[in-house]
């Protein structure tokens, strides 16, 4: 298999792709995680934190998604709840996922 | 194979299952009032009006048949073809009803199935337009600590229990739809509690990555999709079918596919590989076993994906470098087939 088929995209439209000055460190972290799971082509500064994570945004699918969720949760020490719309919302973006793995962290 | 004309491309979301529940709708009626064996009697005649008014079907039966018959399929073929499709769907009426006295039930590698669940954490039930599925839930229903869950496209979860849910609101099953962003952390909860989660891994929702096989000697591709789930999760994936065999019986088989339980991450793809490519064996071994079975009246063995651009290149602005043989390639489809009567 070649790697660049499970390389998502970067939004088809290059301005969404720009960081806002407001990125904080902690989101860089989690954007590099991101990047590093799924290898994506882009760079963790490229991920705008308001941008949905899947779909049209920055193009993961539900499995893209499943992997950052497994990933963040071993990288900072918690469980996800089986709540549907909470899982929505806390995957919706960066900023959401970030504020989530503030709330939750215990490492 | 020759090439087809765009409206035969591969689909997956609405065409069988139209069909089905078309079909389902008609035979549920006749059949829970005038019984199994007066019910088989439509049967016929639905076998019939697809023989006669369904060329993009036939068409489809009779390129299958060449290669799983090994010879030109005549015309008693297709009927049978048919004929099969429609006997499994009139018998998911029953089952459902849990008229599982009915049937005649011939299960091998059933303590497969029971070694790999022994942890009392969940597994992949992976199977294919293949003969029976309702069978698996069936078996599900009539073992209280077998727990199936089927992961499918949101559109025909709700179809399908809608209709379920007419004939046996007890019967109603748990489903989880595709297509949201959480759908895969949903499948891994399951897995978390027990349940076995059944899939049919060999078509795509449309923008799945697609893999290289060969199956009755031509190429084809199947959906990374399922596998890389499996993967992911870390679970064991048992291929299933349950193969229709004539009047009641139906034939189960369980065959071990793949474990990624302690598969390292380094080695996940290689695992992934092997397993598309034994599913793919699997495929090709039951269709011969069993070659009514097949039901997947659209053209599978397409020679060239639509378009090389996948959903994951689509916003690249460089072009797409073409893949080397024995890659995977991803193929986006548009157009749709149907088999619907109309």
């Amino acid at each position: 298999m070649t790697q660049i088929n499970l390389i998502p995209a970067i939004a088809s439209n290059p301005a969404t792709a720009v960081t806002p000055a407001t990125a904080t460190a902690m989101q860089l972290e989690v954007a590099l995680l991101i990047v590093e799971c799924l290898n994506l082509e882009v760079t963790a500064d490229q991920i705008a934190p308001d941008a949905p994570l899947y779909g049209e945004g920055l193009g993961l699918d539900s499995i893209d998604i499943l992997e950052v969720a497994l990933v963040v949760s071993k990288r900072y020490g918690f469980q996800l709840k089986t709540d549907s719309a909470d899982n929505k919302h806390i995957f919706s973006s960066l900023q959401s996922l970030t504020d989530f793995i503030v709330a939750q962290r215990t490492r | 194979m020759t090439s087809r004309p765009a409206t035969n491309l591969r689909s997956w979301a609405d065409t069988p299952e139209r069909s089905n529940m078309l079909m389902l709708r008609i035979m549920t009626w006749i059949s829970l009032r005038l019984g199994r064996r007066t019910g088989r009697v439509v049967l016929h005649l639905i076998a019939s009006y697809f023989l006669l008014f369904a060329p993009a079907s036939r068409r489809a039966s009779r390129d299958y048949l060449l290669l799983a018959l090994g010879r030109p399929a005549k015309a008693n073929d297709l009927y049978h073809h048919f004929f099969t499709f429609a006997a499994t769907i009139h018998d998911r009426i029953y089952l459902i009803n849990r008229r599982f006295d009915l049937f005649d039930f011939e299960v091998h590698g059933e303590q497969t199935l029971r070694s790999m669940l022994v942890d009392g954490k969940g597994l992949f039930l992976m199977g294919a337009h293949l003969g029976s599925f309702e069978v698996i839930r069936s078996i599900g229903r009539q073992n209280p600590d077998l727990r199936v869950a089927m992961v499918m496209h949101q559109e025909n979860a709700q179809k399908i229990n809608a209709m379920l849910a007419a004939i046996n609101p007890e019967a109603v099953q748990n489903i989880i739809g595709l297509g949201h962003i959480d759908s895969m952390i949903e499948v891994s909860q399951r897995l978390d509690e027990g349940y076995i989660v059944g899939i049919l891994a060999d078509r795509t929702p449309g923008h799945d990555t697609l893999y290289p096989v060969r199956i009755l000697g031509a190429d084809t591709y199947l959906p990374t999709g399922p596998f890389r789930m499996a993967a992911l999760l870390r679970r064991p994936v048992i291929f299933m079918t349950a193969l229709y065999m004539g009047h009641n019986r139906y034939a189960i088989h369980f065959d071990k596919l793949a474990d990624f339980s302690n598969t390292a991450r380094g080695q996940r793809e290689l695992v992934m590989q092997e397993s598309i490519v034994k599913y793919a064996a699997l495929l090709d071994h039951y269709c011969r076993a069993a070659p009514y079975n097949w039901f997947n009246f659209f053209d599978f063995w397409q020679t060239t994906p639509v378009a090389m651009s996948g959903k994951k290149l689509t916003a690249h602005s460089d072009p797409v470098p073409a893949p080397a043989p024995n890659t995977t390639s991803t193929i986006t489809t548009t157009a749709t087939t149907t088999i619907t009567p109309s």
